[in-house]
C-alpha cells in the first residue's frame, strides 16, 4: 500500500472508531444544542445595540462564527485523544513495526480530526437552513450566502484544529494538561491574530474579514453607529435595523484563496507534529533532568544485587485484629504525596515565588491577580483528582478495598484543598490580618469549590481534561476578567462577596457529593 | 471460612452471557479455575472481588450476601487483578503505603509488614525505584504484594504468574501454598502446571458453565484408563490429530512422542499413561464440545 492509501487507512480506521463510540453522540447533540441556541437567538452578532436583518448572509455567517468560536475551542478537547488512544490501547506498538511513514500517521490522525470536527459544522450548517426558514424576516433565501461561511470560515478553521489537536498530541511538553491549558491560550491569540499583528490576511477565524464587510454596510445604515462590532450570547436588549439587509461577505477569488490557503498550513502543522513524534517509543522520551538522570542511573546499579532465591525463606506475621485502624490521616497524606508526586523543582520554585509575591504585595493586588495566578499554576495537580485510579489502572485493586468512599475520596478532596488553601496561604493570612474576614471567607469557599469541581468531573469522566478546558474557560471569565458572580476567588464579588462566598462552599460540597455518587456507582456497577 | 457461589449469572450488554449459573462451595485451600479464552474466569473473579455486581444469583461470605455488604468482605480480601496499573511516579514502598493506609492497616503495622512482602516477592533492593522503571514481572510482583497487605482471608489472583520468569513463578507457586493453610486462596490461569502444582481443589469452567468442580484425585480419576502414549513418525501426526485428542507431543530420536485422551486404545503402538491434570483438563473440555455439537445435531 502506498503511503497516501496508508494515511487514508488510519483516517478511515480512527474515524470509524471514534464514530461508533457514545463520546461521539455526545459530541453532535453539543452541535446540534448549538444549532439550536443560534437558532433561538440566544447568540448574536450585534453591530454597538444593533443587528441586521436575519439575511441568508447574516445567518450564514452567525453560524459560522458559532462554529469557529465555540466547536474550535471545545472541538480540540474532543479530538486530542487520537495518538494516545493508539498508546493506551497498544494499536501504537503494532503500527510502529509496520512501514508505516510518521508523516503518514500524522496526516491521517488530522484527516480523522478533521472528519470529526467538519460533521459538527455540517450539523451546525443544516441548522442554518432551518434557522432561515423559521425565522423568516428576509423571504430570499439564498444558498450560497447561507453555506460559504461555512464552507471558507469555519471549515479552514477546523482544519487548523484538527491539525493543532495532532500537534499538540505529539510535541511531549504539550501532550499533557500544560497543552491543554496552553490551547486555551493559543486560542484566544489566534482569534486575535490580526489586530496583535496588523495583518490582515493573518487572520484563521475570518473575523476580521467579518468586522470589515459589516462595519461598512453598519456606517451606511446606521446613523448612530460607532464601530463596535460583538459576536456574543444574546442580552435582550438588541435593536434590529430594520434597513441593515446585508448579503454577507463578498467573497472574491483572492479572498477563497486566502481561505484555503489556513488548509495548507494546517497540513504544515501535521507535517511538523511528525518529525517530533516518538512513533511509540518510550526510548525516546523528552531530555531527562538532571535529577531524573541520576535516579535512572542509580536504578540501572543494582542488577547485580538482586539475588533471586529459588525457595522463600521470608515470613509473613500475621496481621493482628488490632493492626487495623481507619488510617484517614495517612490515607490524607498519601493522597497529598500522590497529587505533588512527579512535579519538577521549578513548579515548586514558581510557587514559592507567588506565595512571597502575596505576602509582599498590597492587599488587593496579593488577593486580585496573584491569587489568580496562583490558582491556575496547580491546575494540573487538581485535574488528575477523581480520574487518576482509572488513568493509571489502579481502579480494580482501589474498588476492592474496604470503606473507600469515606477514606479515599474525602482524602483525596481534602488533599487538593489543602494544594488550594497552601498556595494562596500568602493572600489568605494578609486577609486574615487585615480583619477582612468575608475576603477570607471567600478564599476558603473558593479553595473548596476548585478540587470540589475537579473531583466531580475526573470521576464522572474518568479523564483529566474537561476540568483543565472547564477551569481554565472559568479562570479565564472569572478572576481574571474580575466578572462578578463567576470570581470564585472572591476579590471582584464586591458587596455580594458573602453570598457568593456561600454559595462557591455549598458548591464545592455539592460536587463532593455528587463525586462520591458517582464513585459509588461505579463501585456498584464495577 | 466459606464461601458459597449460588447460582450466580452475569449478562453483559449486547446478550453476551459470560456466567450461566455457576454454583460452588468453597473451603481453606487453593481452588484452581482452568478455563480456555473466554470462559468467565476474570469475570467471576470480579464479581468475588465484589468489583462488578452478578446479574443473577448471589455470593455468600460466612452466609452474608456480599452484593449487600461489600466493605465486609474487602476487609479480609486480597485482590489481583488481570490487568491493573500503577502510580508510576511513586516507589514500591510508597504505593503499598498508600494502599495499606487505604485498606485501614495501622501504620506500625503495615511498615513491618510491607517490609516483609518486599523481601518475599523479591523487590527489597529496587523498593525505592519509581515504578515506571520496573518491568512487566516487576510490578506483577508488586500486584502480588499489595493483594496479601491485609494478610487476607480471601485471596483472589487472577493470571498471577503472567510475566513472571520460570524462577519466579516457583517461588510464587510455593508462596501460595503456604499461604492456603487458613484462608481461601483463587487462583485463575491459563497455565495448568500452576493448578497442579498448588491447587487442593480445581475448577473448570467454559463458555460461562462450571464443568467441572473437585478434588484433584477426582479430577484425575474421571480419566484414568483413558489416557494413552503412543510414538508414531513426524509423518503421521497430522492424521493422528485429525482423528484423536492429543494433550501433548515430544518431538525425540525415535519418532514423535504423543499422549491421547481416548476410551478406546487410539493406536495398536498405544500404552497406557498415567493421566495428568491437563490431559484431563482436555477431556473435559472435549467432552463439553462433544455434547454441544451433539446438541446442536
Amino acid at each position: 500500500m502506498t503511503q497516501a492509501g496508508s494515511t487514508l487507512a488510519i483516517a478511515r480506521a480512527d474515524f470509524l472508531e471514534r464514530v461508533r463510540g457514545y463520546g461521539f453522540l455526545l459530541t453532535l447533540l453539543f452541535a446540534v444544542y448549538l444549532g439550536y441556541a443560534t437558532a433561538r437567538g440566544q447568540l448574536s452578532l450585534q453591530l454597538d445595540e444593533y443587528r441586521g436583518v436575519y439575511t441568508s448572509g447574516w445567518i450564514g455567517t452567525l453560524v459560522a462564527l458559532t462554529t469557529t468560536c465555540f466547536v474550535s475551542l471545545v472541538g480540540f478537547y474532543i479530538v486530542k485523544n487520537s495518538v494516545q488512544r493508539d498508546r493506551s490501547t497498544g494499536v501504537g506498538q503494532i503500527l510502529a513495526a509496520t512501514p508505516l511513514k510518521e508523516s503518514s500517521y500524522a496526516l491521517g490522525k488530522f484527516l480523522s480530526n478533521f472528519g470529526v470536527l467538519a460533521l459538527m459544522v455540517a450539523v451546525l450548517a443544516l441548522g442554518a437552513i432551518v434557522m432561515q426558514f423559521l425565522v423568516r424576516e428576509d423571504p430570499r433565501v439564498d444558498f450560497w450566502a447561507l453555506l460559504a461561511p461555512s464552507l471558507l470560515i469555519s471549515l479552514p478553521v477546523m482544519a487548523l484544529t484538527a491539525s493543532l489537536a495532532v500537534f499538540f498530541e505529539m510535541v511531549p511538553i504539550l501532550k499533557g494538561g500544560v497543552g491543554n491549558v496552553i490551547w486555551f491560550f493559543g486560542w484566544s491569540f489566534g482569534i486575535a491574530l490580526p489586530k496583535i499583528t496588523g495583518l490582515n490576511w493573518l487572520d484563521p477565524a475570518a473575523i476580521f474579514t467579518v468586522m470589515h464587510s459589516l462595519a461598512g454596510e453598519a456606517q451606511r445604515y446606521i446613523p448612530s453607529y460607532h464601530g463596535g462590532m460583538a459576536f456574543q450570547i444574546n442580552t435582550g436588549q438588541i435593536k434590529v435595523a430594520h434597513d441593515l439587509r446585508w448579503p454577507g461577505v463578498p467573497w472574491s477569488g483572492e479572498m477563497i484563496l486566502l481561505r484555503l490557503m489556513w488548509f495548507a498550513v494546517a497540513g504544515c502543522f501535521a507535517l511538523i507534529a511528525s518529525l517530533v513524534f516518538d512513533r511509540f517509543d518510550s526510548a525516546r522520551a523528552p531530555r531527562l533532568s538532571r535529577q531524573e538522570r541520576r535516579r535512572k542511573s542509580a536504578n540501572n546499579l543494582p542488577a547485580a544485587g538482586i539475588v533471586v532465591q529459588s525457595t522463600l525463606h521470608v515470613h509473613l506475621t500475621p496481621l493482628a485484629a488490632m493492626a487495623r485502624s481507619s488510617a484517614f490521616r495517612r490515607v490524607f497524606f498519601a493522597e497529598l504525596r500522590l497529587a505533588l508526586q512527579g512535579l519538577r523543582w521549578w513548579w515548586y520554585v514558581v510557587a514559592a515565588g507567588l506565595l512571597i509575591a502575596q505576602f509582599a504585595s498590597p492587599l488587593e493586588i496579593s488577593r486580585g491577580p496573584l491569587l489568580s495566578v496562583a490558582w491556575i499554576w496547580p491546575v494540573l495537580v487538581w485535574s488528575a483528582m477523581g480520574s487518576r485510579e482509572s488513568s493509571s489502572g489502579m481502579r480494580p485493586i482501589l474498588f476492592s478495598c474496604a470503606n473507600i468512599l469515606p477514606r479515599q475520596l474525602l482524602a483525596c478532596w481534602l488533599a487538593g484543598v489543602s494544594v488550594a488553601l497552601l498556595t494562596a496561604g500568602g493572600s489568605a493570612i494578609r486577609l486574615v490580618l487585615a480583619r477582612q474576614l468575608f475576603g477570607f471567607g471567600a478564599l476558603v469557599a473558593g479553595a473548596l469549590f476548585i478540587p470540589g469541581l475537579a473531583l466531580a468531573l475526573g470521576v464522572l469522566s474518568g479523564s483529566s481534561k474537561f476540568f483543565e478546558a472547564l477551569f481554565t474557560v472559568l479562570w479565564y471569565v472569572g478572576p481574571m476578567n474580575k466578572t462578578p458572580g463567576l470570581d470564585f476567588t472572591g476579590a471582584a464579588n464586591g458587596s455580594r462577596t458573602f453570598h457568593d462566598s456561600l454559595w462557591y462552599a455549598a458548591l464545592g460540597v455539592a460536587l463532593f457529593m455528587a463525586a462520591c455518587f458517582w464513585r459509588a456507582r461505579q463501585l456498584r456497577s464495577g | 471460612m466459606h464461601l458459597v457461589v449460588d447460582n450466580l449469572s452475569k449478562n453483559y450488554r449486547g446478550g453476551v452471557q459470560a456466567l450461566r449459573s455457576v454454583q460452588l462451595s468453597l473451603r481453606p485451600g487453593v481452588l484452581g479455575l482452568l478455563g480456555p479464552n473466554g470462559a468467565g474466569k476474570s469475570t467471576l473473579m470480579r464479581i468475588l472481588a465484589t468489583v462488578t455486581q452478578p446479574s443473577s444469583g448471589r455470593v455468600l461470605w460466612n452466609n452474608m450476601d456480599i452484593a449487600r455488604n461489600p466493605d465486609a468482605l474487602r476487609g479480609i480480601l486480597g485482590y489481583l487483578p488481570q490487568d491493573f496499573g500503577v502510580y508510576p511516579n511513586l516507589s514500591a514502598i510508597e504505593l503499598l503505603e498508600y494502599l495499606s493506609a487505604v485498606k485501614g492497616i495501622s501504620a506500625g503495622a503495615a511498615r513491618k509488614r510491607i517490609g516483609e512482602l518486599l523481601e518475599l516477592v523479591n523487590l527489597a533492593d529496587s523498593a525505592k525505584r519509581p515504578l515506571s522503571g520496573y518491568s512487566g514481572g516487576m510490578r506483577q510482583r508488586v500486584g502480588i504484594a499489595q493483594a496479601l497487605l491485609n494478610d487476607p482471608q480471601l485471596l483472589i489472583v487472577d493470571e498471577p504468574t503472567a510475566g513472571l520468569d520460570p524462577e519466579e513463578r516457583v517461588r510464587f507457586r510455593n508462596l501460595l501454598s503456604e499461604l492456603a493453610g487458613e484462608r481461601i486462596v483463587i487462583l485463575s490461569t491459563h497455565i495448568v502446571s500452576d493448578v497442579e502444582a498448588v491447587a487442593t481443589s480445581i475448577a473448570i469452567l467454559a463458555h460461562g458453565q462450571l464443568l467441572a468442580h473437585n478434588v484433584p484425585e477426582a479430577i484425575l480419576a474421571s480419566v484414568s484408563g483413558k489416557v494413552w502414549e503412543v510414538v508414531v513418525p513426524t509423518s503421521e501426526l497430522s492424521a493422528l490429530r485429525q482423528s484423536q485428542l492429543i494433550s501433548s507431543t515430544a518431538h525425540r530420536s525415535d519418532g514423535v512422542h504423543a499422549r491421547i485422551v481416548a476410551k478406546e486404545k487410539p493406536h495398536p503402538c498405544a500404552r497406557s499413561a498415567e493421566p495428568t491434570i491437563e490431559d484431563a483438563y482436555l477431556a473435559v473440555l472435549a467432552g463439553r464440545r462433544g455434547a454441544a455439537n451433539g446438541a446442536a445435531t
